[in-house]
């Protein structure tokens, strides 16, 4: 198929000079040279270079991918099992999530204040850096704070307990070699914060994530907490406010699976009237609930804090316990005798599922 | 927003400049394809105008955690926190008040909320040695005037308080010149008050510690029952107002809050952040509650206790939420030197 001179992703200014000089499609304009273009249609030499070099790089590999490169269904299913997920510490939640937070895809975390939205976040953050012959990533943070409700010693604890478990689950000798790197102050390295003030800035920072990722290509973890709080006050127009948004979230999508990374954003609840009943549901209103690949609703139930899988195109909808710990957030015990050992036991059990599949891919 | 600054070609600029785009937000703001209808540039002209603009609008690179915890950023993690005074309650705490965020302390009339306001004026005045942060205290008061009569006694009570510090330097600490006081009667002084009087003496580094005493009388009586949103848009304003304040200067903020009656039967719009068998919980609603950092609240429990032949109610301070604390709580009283915690062993 042929590809017309106004689908190009050209200045409009550019296209309008083109097609008044008679080039219709970009087949007509790939023989020139930037002199002759730039004398036909009537615009700059520089500008001339430009639309050439676009036709060059840009359409030719675009038409040809499609013709020849058409990617398999399998070869997709492939790509996802290669990229993995972060473990949360939880088995039960992994289970629930097949696997843990995945890698290449957004998951938004909904919660009141309290429940353990940046308890569960900063957790992922130093899961992400395990070592992958003990089933994570090896991989690094970013952690985008909005709120300033990070408490780095906080972080320094869960760091602490997550290294002193896979020392308890070290057996072979390139498990204890990679334990040797895996000290507190490697994963707190390896952990970048910023502190985004205001939306504007939050905005900016979006807009660098692909620079900084290219510059930390190690990066498998963006974390925005929380996307709500900025963009709640200072809005008199709540149009803008849902454009931005969504602008917003198109941008972290293709972050997402262009980089490989996980995406996890954690969003506030706010009441809604419906029919006279007031209810807790996630904020930002109906379209923004559009845009997490997976939405994970946190919540209370008396004492119990449970975690519900409320939106994902792979997984079952379901609802687990769990519990926040000095240690991080954790599977709620609820059998009769709690210990360390067997704790530690369910997660390599819920790990273990994982690992011999990396192992036959490498 | 000075476009010449941006290391961008003359000819975006120009483009920028004639699409009459002033500041970054107006640039950030505005989609990749509206920018190019905008200013007539192409694709690849308006990606490298928003990261040049983004670039310029960040204040500081990405820092690791280690860094952090080294000290190396005091700008975002002090280090150091406000202290209580007391080791028991510093302890439930974690060294104290964080610098930066809301604390909020919420409990029923008589729980002894204001003392705790009181109390940390004072303590804020000593050197950061002596877990104060050797500077002055505002006290906004909502509800009833400012207790002139306790904060004299706690005044004249400080040795007993502090006995691990010399006399020479709680009597060099001219306290009561260092607490600066504003009543405010209405919802519209006390935006005045957050915005334009409270900004001027943290600038002036007279005071690094506000307390607002409290958040909830005038939220909760200037507005009918139906009026939920626009209440809500009042506290987001004010909250923000505070959360600036607290984050541009290091200073912690404390809101002191009402509580309300847990109405029985299951209502899926209440929040209960699993208290499950207190009867109260705080004001304000779940708006508000998303604001807060640190949440607090303090209880009257029956009994009494003693210390060096006095009695004092007992209370109970709980942790409902922060995220550097697990949930926990500690007993303390009042007493004539002020507020202590009761060490569990007692």
């Amino acid at each position: 198929m042929q590809r017309t001179v106004p689908s190009l992703p050209l200045a409009p200014s550019v296209k309008v000079r083109l097609l008044h000089a008679g080039f219709h499609l970009a087949t007509d304009l790939t023989d020139m040279c930037p002199l002759q273009l730039c004398k036909a249609a009537a615009i700059s030499h520089e500008e001339a270079v430009e639309v050439l070099q676009m036709l060059r790089c840009d359409t030719q590999p675009h038409q040809e991918k499609a013709a020849t490169e058409g990617i398999t269904a399998l070869d997709l299913l492939h790509k996802e099992e290669a990229q993995g997920s972060i473990v949360t510490f939880s088995s039960r939640l992994d289970d629930v999530l097949g696997g843990g937070v995945p890698v290449g895809k957004t998951t938004e975390i909904c919660g009141a204040p309290g429940i353990g939205k940046t308890q569960l976040c900063m957790q992922l953050a130093v899961d992400v850096q395990i070592p992958v012959c003990f089933g994570g990533l090896g991989g690094k943070a970013l952690y985008i704070d909005t709120e300033g409700s990070f408490v780095v010693q906080r972080v320094a604890d869960m760091a602490e307990a997550a290294v002193k478990h896979c020392s308890l689950l070290a057996e072979d000798t390139e498990q204890k070699q990679a334990l040797e790197e895996l000290t507190v102050e490697k994963v707190l390295s390896s952990f970048f914060l910023v502190r985004c003030h205001d939306y504007v800035e939050l905005l900016a920072e979006v807009y660098l994530l692909p620079d900084f990722l290219a510059e930390h290509p190690e990066v498998r973890l963006v974390i925005i907490d929380s996307i709500a709080f900025p963009f709640r006050h200072d809005f008199e127009n709540l149009s803008q406010r849902t454009r931005l948004l969504n602008g917003l979230a198109q941008q972290l999508i293709r972050i997402a699976t262009q980089h490989s990374v996980a995406v996890v954003l954690s969003n506030h609840m706010t009441t809604r009237l419906l029919n006279g009943q007031s209810k807790l549901v996630p904020s930002l209103g109906e379209s923004w609930g559009h845009t997490a690949t997976q939405r994970l609703i946190l919540h209370w139930e008396g004492s119990k804090r449970l975690a519900s899988l409320y939106k994902s195109p792979s997984q079952m909808e379901a609802t687990i316990q769990y519990q926040i710990t000095v240690q991080g957030f954790r599977d709620a015990q609820d059998e009769p005798m709690p210990t360390v050992e067997s704790s530690a036991v369910s997660s390599q059990t819920g790990n273990s599922s994982k690992r011999p599949r990396r192992e036959d891919q490498s | 927003m000075d476009w010449e600054h941006l290391d961008l070609n003359p000819r975006i600029i120009a483009a920028v400049t004639k699409a009459n785009c002033r500041s970054a937000k107006d640039i950030l703001c505005v989609s990749g394809p509206d920018l190019q209808r905008l200013t007539h540039l192409s694709k690849s002209d308006v990606q490298r105008l928003h990261c040049a603009v983004a670039a310029a609008v960040r204040k500081s690179p990405a820092v690791t955690a280690l860094q952090l915890i080294k000290g190396e950023c005091p700008a975002l993690e002090a280090g150091y926190k406000l202290s209580l005074v007391c080791p028991v309650l510093d302890r439930l705490m974690r060294g104290g008040l964080p610098l930066r965020g809301i604390t909020e302390l919420a409990g029923e009339s008589a729980a002894g909320k204001t003392q705790f306001g009181l109390q940390l004026c004072l303590s804020v005045q000593y050197p950061r040695e002596n877990g104060g942060l050797s500077s002055g205290a505002v006290y906004i008061c909502t509800e009833d005037s400012f207790p002139i009569k306790r904060l004299r006694q706690l005044i004249t009570q400080q040795p007993r308080l502090r006995p691990d510090l010399p006399s020479s330097l709680i009597n060099s600490i001219r306290f009561s010149d260092n607490i600066y006081i504003e009543h405010t009667a209405d919802l519209e002084s006390l935006q005045a008050c957050v915005s334009q009087r409270v900004p001027v003496l943290l600038k002036r580094g007279l005071v690094r510690l506000v307390v607002v005493d409290s958040v909830a009388a005038l939220f909760r009586s200037e507005f009918q029952a139906d009026e939920a949103i626009k209440r809500s848009r009042h506290l987001l304003t004010f909250s923000s107002a505070l959360h600036r304040l607290s984050h541009c200067y290091g200073a912690p903020v404390l809101c002191v809050n009402q509580v309300t009656d847990v109405v029985e039967g299951p209502n899926p719009g209440r929040c209960d952040y699993g208290l499950v068998e207190s009867k109260v919980l705080p004001a304000l609603g779940i708006a508000w509650a998303n604001q807060v950092m640190v949440r607090l609240m303090l209880r009257r429990l029956e009994g009494c206790v003693e210390s060096d032949e006095r009695s004092s109610a007992v209370r109970k301070l709980e942790v409902v939420f922060a995220p550097h604390l697990p949930r926990a709580d500690c007993l303390c009283g009042v007493w004539e030197e002020g507020v202590r915690g009761i060490p569990d062993d007692a």
